[in-house]
């Protein structure tokens, strides 16, 4: 359900029916891949079973990431034209929309920047991927912060091909990415992260974050695309 | 089959056995993006192709259309490299972490796997 949302949200935003949103999330265990990523290359199926994680294809392109409780997910829909990223690019939209939960991060004391084309990294470790698009009249960015995420069942269930690692020098998917408890070197909890993350937006952006409901429309929407969208497999696994 | 009675027995018409071949390329673009290739060519030209990957393409469902468009185009880089910029222009698709040069080389990339 939470990946229709992740749809609903900038649909109604783009028909100007609910204000520029940011919304926070996390699921239990659940990898969530690339609209353009074919599961059965990037997925081991088998680990997946065994470990009893859910497999979720989300509408926006990027990498496959790992979802547990110990991440935390952020999402900024805007109309499409908003002052923010005016020029429609979406490169553009990874690098200005990113700059708000770096600087959160920053405010904890985690040393977060942007590394194009749309990962957030602490010395060259990833701990942030964003995902988005511009479509629906709308400019929609998504990404997925390591808070205190289990790495050792990601390297598990995600299949990282070769090709991906041979320039980074490592071997494993789990030496390239860390969690902003091991950056800060003490438990935190995703709810800290969001204030932070909240607070970065806000003096990034120069906007003021007011907590809400969703809107009876969005939530109507979402249900109606899981339905007929994210329960399915065949949009899940097909491709 | 036999010649039945109304039937005249001809000299019998054969054609040449095309090469059928599976075709695969794991292509990492300058951005870091992976462009993944998965395609049947036959005599030379490609009779479909599936292409996924961690890239960024809007609109998303562009994608799809790239892979009809590059049905039965020659497995050569001049034919693909016109069909490629005829795709973007076509439907003002925008990509990041991969260009039109990087789809090119992805697929070409299947000829050496």
């Amino acid at each position: 359900m939470n990946l229709a949302m992740e749809e609903a949200i900038p649909r109604v935003v783009g028909e100007g029916k609910a204000p520029s949103t940011v919304r926070f999330w996390h699921n239990s265990n659940t990898i969530v891949i690339g609209c353009f990523q074919s599961a059965k290359l990037e997925v081991n199926m088998e680990a997946c079973k065994e470990t009893g994680t859910e497999i979720v294809r989300r509408f926006t392109g990027g990498g496959a990431v790992y979802h547990d409780s110990g991440n935390l997910n952020y999402a900024i829909s805007l109309r499409k034209g908003h002052r923010l990223v005016p020029d429609g690019n979406l490169q553009s939209v990874f690098q200005r929309l990113s700059e708000g939960a770096v600087e959160g991060l920053r405010k904890l004391g985690v040393k977060a920047e942007f590394q194009p084309v749309n990962d957030i990294q602490v010395d060259g470790k990833k701990v942030s991927g964003a995902a988005g698009s511009i479509r629906w009249n709308s400019i929609f960015h998504h990404g997925c912060i390591l808070v205190g995420s289990d790495l050792s069942i990601l390297g598990r269930v995600l299949n990282v091909p070769r090709a991906k690692l041979e320039d980074k020098h490592v071997a494993s998917v789990q030496k390239r990415v860390t969690t902003v408890r091991d950056e800060l070197g003490r438990d935190i909890s995703t709810s800290e992260v969001r204030d932070a993350i909240v607070e970065g937006i806000e003096s990034c952006y120069g906007v003021r974050v007011d907590s809400g409901v969703l809107m009876k429309e969005e939530v109507g929407l979402a249900e109606e695309l899981y339905q007929t969208k994210y329960s399915r497999l065949e949009w899940n696994l097909e491709r | 089959m036999q010649a039945g009675p109304g039937l005249k027995t001809g000299p019998r018409i054969t054609y040449p056995r095309t090469r059928k071949m599976e075709r695969s390329a794991d292509y990492k673009a300058a951005g870091g993006k992976l462009v993944r290739i998965r395609l049947r060519e036959e005599a030379g030209q490609i009779r479909s192709v599936k292409i996924t990957g961690d890239f960024f393409l809007i609109p998303e469902e562009s994608i799809g259309k790239l892979e009809k468009m590059l049905e039965d185009t020659p497995l050569r880089e001049q034919e693909l490299r016109l069909l490629v910029d005829r795709f973007y222009r076509a439907t003002q698709a925008q990509g990041a972490g991969v260009t039109s040069d990087d789809f090119v080389k992805a697929i070409l990339a299947t000829r050496e796997e």
